[in-house]
């Protein structure tokens, strides 16, 4: 039973950034001020939790009529402001919901308040339909929907009281990671996956169903699926990549152009719910391990450098993957690459893969 | 710090020159980027900004001497500290 909700400000309760948007300050997000007003009619709190000076509050207070039963305006982290927020209201964290667009924050807030229910922009737009919500009506999906969102608790919670390292976490909850070739069902699935993900996502545009089709359908391309499971639930198809052979290449003795299989991966893309999990790594090691399989010297893999996605730098960097400085083009993107000679990432004994 | 990102207390008695990637400290993306956010926080240092390909990261001790590197300490006994940190 959910008693107050703690949102964050920026691209979540407002449209943008309260301090980067200059004399235009941000918009609130309309389908959030509905929630606003509809959790306040159950008799839920709403507070906030922001990285920005008080008058960030004051605004978003004024743009959406909401009352907040607190603000915790400042530059620490957003698990130390909940903390405060829950006891200034007298509330255990289990009875407390926190909205965040950032992936980075909710895992934080995920791994040092377990009981917290996190949840993205997205899922709170939907989540006064869930049963901790206490609607008058609860439909199937709303308490599938709230279900997920129990077993990842509870994983999370499992997680720290585990002694071990994060592998040996992994293996202990039964963690099943199933690599395959895309089939015509996963294609929708495929479609909103490269849509909603941005912080774990290498191209940082959309791809249409119709573009992810014609690659199935491609001799020269292969669509590669990611699926995640464990004791504590299915999460089902959680990422891709794109695989591109025959790009021609420089060996190693540059003074003798051969054509050298290179491949590249266009895209590589994973939902920040299996972040922590070990899917990304796998996905990288089955691709080198894949790409040398099939006779290529080379893999390469354009990603673009932002801010947003140091994770997926991160699981590059991890992977033996480096991109030259020089090769950042206009567009933002470097060429992450590496020779699929020596030794290649391992693959965890919990990954099926072909 | 590392420590506390990964939630493994027994992380704090690693020697500097332990590689962090792989199977020793393990560190994934999750980790790592909330190491990072911690650096920025603690340090004014952005890594992930500077160092297109994180081989600052390569272990504890490049890591530390990265950070020294771009960061004007006031209190010398602060650079002992980040070592350790």
């Amino acid at each position: 039973m959910i008693k107050c909700v703690v949102w964050d400000i920026d691209n979540t309760l407002l449209t943008g950034v309260y301090l980067e948007s200059g004399a235009e300050l941000p918009a609130a997000d309309p389908r959030l001020a509905c929630v606003l007003r509809e959790l306040a009619g159950r008799g839920i709190l709403s507070a906030l939790a922001s990285r920005n000076p008080p008058a960030a509050a004051d605004y978003v207070q004024q743009l959406t009529s909401a009352d907040f039963a607190a603000v915790e305006c400042g530059w620490g982290s957003k698990a130390d402001a909940i903390a405060r927020i829950a006891g200034e209201l007298s509330l255990a964290t289990d009875t407390i919901a926190f909205v965040d667009d950032d992936m980075l924050e909710r895992a934080e807030v995920g791994a040092t308040l377990p009981d917290v229910l996190v949840l993205t922009p997205e899922e709170a737009a939907e989540a006064p339909g869930w049963p901790e919500f206490s609607p008058a009506v609860i439909t199937a999906e709303a308490r599938r929907r709230s279900q997920l969102y129990a077993e990842r608790r509870r994983r999370q919670a499992a997680a720290n009281e585990f002694g071990g390292s994060r592998d040996d976490f992994l293996r202990h909850a039964g963690t099943q990671l199933t690599i395959a070739p895309a089939v015509p069902e996963d294609l929708p699935r495929l479609h909103e996956l490269s849509v909603r993900t941005h912080q774990l996502n290498s191209a940082g545009e959309p791809v249409t169903q119709a573009d992810f089709a014609s690659l199935l359908a491609s001799p020269r391309d292969a669509v590669i699926t990611v699926r995640l499971a464990d004791d504590f639930g299915d999460d089902g198809l959680v990422g891709a990549a794109i695989m591109t052979g025959n790009g021609a290449g420089s060996g190693p003795d540059a003074r003798v152009p051969a054509p050298v299989l290179v491949v590249t991966v266009p895209l590589i893309m994973m939902s920040c719910r299996a972040l922590g999990r070990g899917a990304l790594d796998a996905l990288l090691a089955w691709l080198c391990r894949a790409a040398a399989a099939d006779g290529a010297a080379e893999l390469r893999v354009p990603c673009l450098v932002t801010e947003r996605n140091v994770p997926m730098r991160l699981a590059l960097a991890a992977a033996g993957l480096r991109a030259d400085r020089g090769s950042v083009a206009s567009d933002g993107r470097a060429i992450f690459a590496r020779l699929l000679t020596g030794e290649l990432p391992a693959l965890a004994d919990w990954v099926t893969a072909p | 710090m590392l420590a506390q990102v990964t939630g493994r207390p027994e992380l704090l008695g690693v020697p500097a020159d332990t590689p962090l990637f792989g199977a020793g400290v393990g560190l994934d993306s999750l980790a790592g980027t909330l190491l990072l956010r911690q650096v920025q926080r603690r340090y004014g240092v952005d890594v992930a900004a500077e160092d297109l390909n994180l081989d600052s990261l390569a272990t504890l001790g490049t890591l530390a001497a990265f950070i020294a590197a771009r960061r004007v300490f006031h209190d010398p006994g602060e650079l002992c500290t980040l070592q350790h940190a």
